[in-house]
């Protein structure tokens, strides 16, 4: 335990050596968030409206609650194991007393943390900046289911990191590639991190709903804003942990089999 | 060059197939939120849904076709900080148009034509008459221009500070907010947007001249605009020159 408290510490401290790295990546979520908010603040823009089941209070708060879901389930570092692999580097890790997986895992909290501590400053900012109308949600069930499909969101996306990071161990070329097609455009666009996912026709949704990409930004922010609750909240929270033991049993085959094929290049 | 930057990126197919099948993605993705938004709300900031999409595919055309030019901006930095800057500095070629359009991207060559037919598409619904088109093509052009000066100023920076990802990338974000017309924007933004870093007259205003929307004096002043962004930025980049200090050469 007290080795992979060591592995936080060097992480979160990694993070400030490269200062602007981070505060750009900051930087660019915030755009992003600028422009989904105006973009709904202007469909919205009638107080009384109601389209696709959201008023103005409620479509604004699930903005907000992307600015921290996001960064407590899609801050992570595990996606530079792709590169561990095809530089070879991983060989050192491998042969060190400590758990890969752990080591990889521990990085991700650590990233998380900051991110987070990031995240609740941009909100306080932009929320004091555009004071849009806010969901404060009190129900305590509601805020447990909230955490709870948080944490196993959490999960869901580290393996689905691993199993994308795993790619170079038989196409070297592909990691960055596969990281852009999977963790930048189908990851973003399906989790619900730029828009709800019911907005879209109810067939699309349905198979979305059986694909792991909802349970990591869009469920958990329904549960707080109690559109989701009661047995589909335990439906929902089945099928979100459904989906994190799968990955993880196809995440170590995947990897052992990696492992196997791995021939360690540039060592 | 450009032949060269091709045969380089085919060689790698599966790669290709990646990013490819990655930029097409996000651009169907993309149209398909606004198409359902659109479907819910008919209108955007007063804009009919055909107009609506009409500002979306205008900005994913002068943001194709300034990655497809300038791709070569984004591999700058690693000659600077290598000091191999000085070998394209002794060929006899403008250093400049080596560093910006020396390696142009194919992947975006790929994507250009069928946005080009949508805009054609989209943008005939919209019955523009001719004097609209020819002015919406020329804001076009002023647009990249206006982009040109953006790569050239971020290449300029890149020469004195070293650093050229995150600016080109903060470039990428502000004119990511173009994708809708910046009439959606609050004030601050929407100046800032408009004429401090204009995407509103790179993407929006182009638009707004199909649809009959601009003024005279918005169209001369956005040309004049392009004209004074691109005389400033190759300042700037004289000015970097003569800092450049060939370091780690």
């Amino acid at each position: 335990m007290k080795k992979y408290l060591s592995v936080f510490k060097i992480s979160f401290a990694q993070e400030f050596a490269y200062r602007l790295n981070f505060i750009m990546w900051r930087v660019r979520n915030v755009m992003q968030i600028i422009l989904v908010f105006f973009l709904w603040d202007t469909v919205f823009s009638n107080p009384g409206r109601v389209l696709f089941g959201y008023d103005r209070a409620k479509i604004l708060t699930y903005v907000f609650g992307i600015m921290i879901v996001k960064s407590l389930v899609l801050s992570a570092r595990a996606a530079d194991v792709a590169g561990d692999i095809y530089r070879g580097d991983i060989m050192n890790h491998l042969l060190k007393p400590m758990s890969y997986f752990k080591f990889w895992f521990t990085r991700d909290i650590s990233s998380k943390a900051l991110n987070l501590l990031f995240a609740v400053g941009e909100f306080a900012f932009l929320f004091i900046i555009l004071r849009p109308p806010f969901f404060l949600q009190t129900d305590l069930l509601a805020l447990f289911g909230f955490f709870l499909s948080i944490a196993l969101a959490i999960f869901i996306y580290f393996n689905l990191l691993f199993m994308t990071s795993s790619i170079p161990f038989w196409a070297p070329e592909l990691g960055w590639g596969s990281h852009f097609l999977i963790t930048a455009i189908v990851i973003e666009f399906l989790s619900g991190s730029l828009f709800p996912i019911d907005i879209l026709p109810l067939t699309i949704q349905k198979i979305l709903f059986i694909s792991p990409f909802p349970y990591l930004i869009f469920f958990p922010i329904q549960v707080y804003l109690g559109r989701i609750s009661g047995s589909v909240l335990l439906g929902g929270l089945a099928i979100s942990l459904f989906w994190a033991i799968t990955l993880w049993l196809v995440m170590n085959f995947i990897w052992n089999k990696g492992l196997r094929a791995y021939q360690a290049s540039g060592r | 060059m450009s032949r060269n930057s091709f045969s380089i990126f085919l060689s790698l197919k599966l790669s290709f197939l990646i990013f490819l099948t990655g930029k097409i993605l996000r651009f169907i993705f993309f149209i398909s939120f606004l198409f359902f938004i659109l479907q819910g709300t008919k209108t955007l900031a007063g804009y009919t849904s055909n107009q609506a999409i009409f500002f979306f595919l205008t900005f994913n055309l002068v943001d194709v076709m300034a990655q497809f030019l300038f791709r070569e901006a984004y591999r700058f930095r690693p000659l600077v900080v290598s000091g191999d800057f000085d070998l394209i500095l002794v060929k006899p070629v403008n250093a400049l148009f080596r560093v910006l359009m020396g390696g142009a991207d194919v992947l975006d060559l790929i994507t250009i034509p069928p946005i080009i037919f949508a805009v054609y598409y989209v943008g005939r619904l919209l019955s523009p008459t001719t004097a609209h088109t020819v002015l919406f093509l020329l804001l076009i052009i002023n647009g990249l221009l206006i982009a040109t000066a953006f790569h050239i100023a971020v290449l300029a920076l890149g020469i004195i500070t070293l650093e050229v990802d995150h600016t080109i990338m903060i470039y990428r974000d502000i004119t990511n907010l173009g994708r809708f017309p910046v009439d959606i924007y609050k004030q601050p933004l929407q100046g800032i947007l408009t004429y401090l870093i204009p995407v509103g007259i790179m993407v929006t205003l182009p638009a707004k001249a199909l649809m009959g929307l601009v003024t005279p004096w918005g169209i001369v002043s956005s040309f004049v605009l392009g004209i004074v962004a691109i005389i400033l930025s190759l300042r700037f980049w004289s000015f970097a020159l003569t800092k450049y200090s060939s370091a780690s050469s």
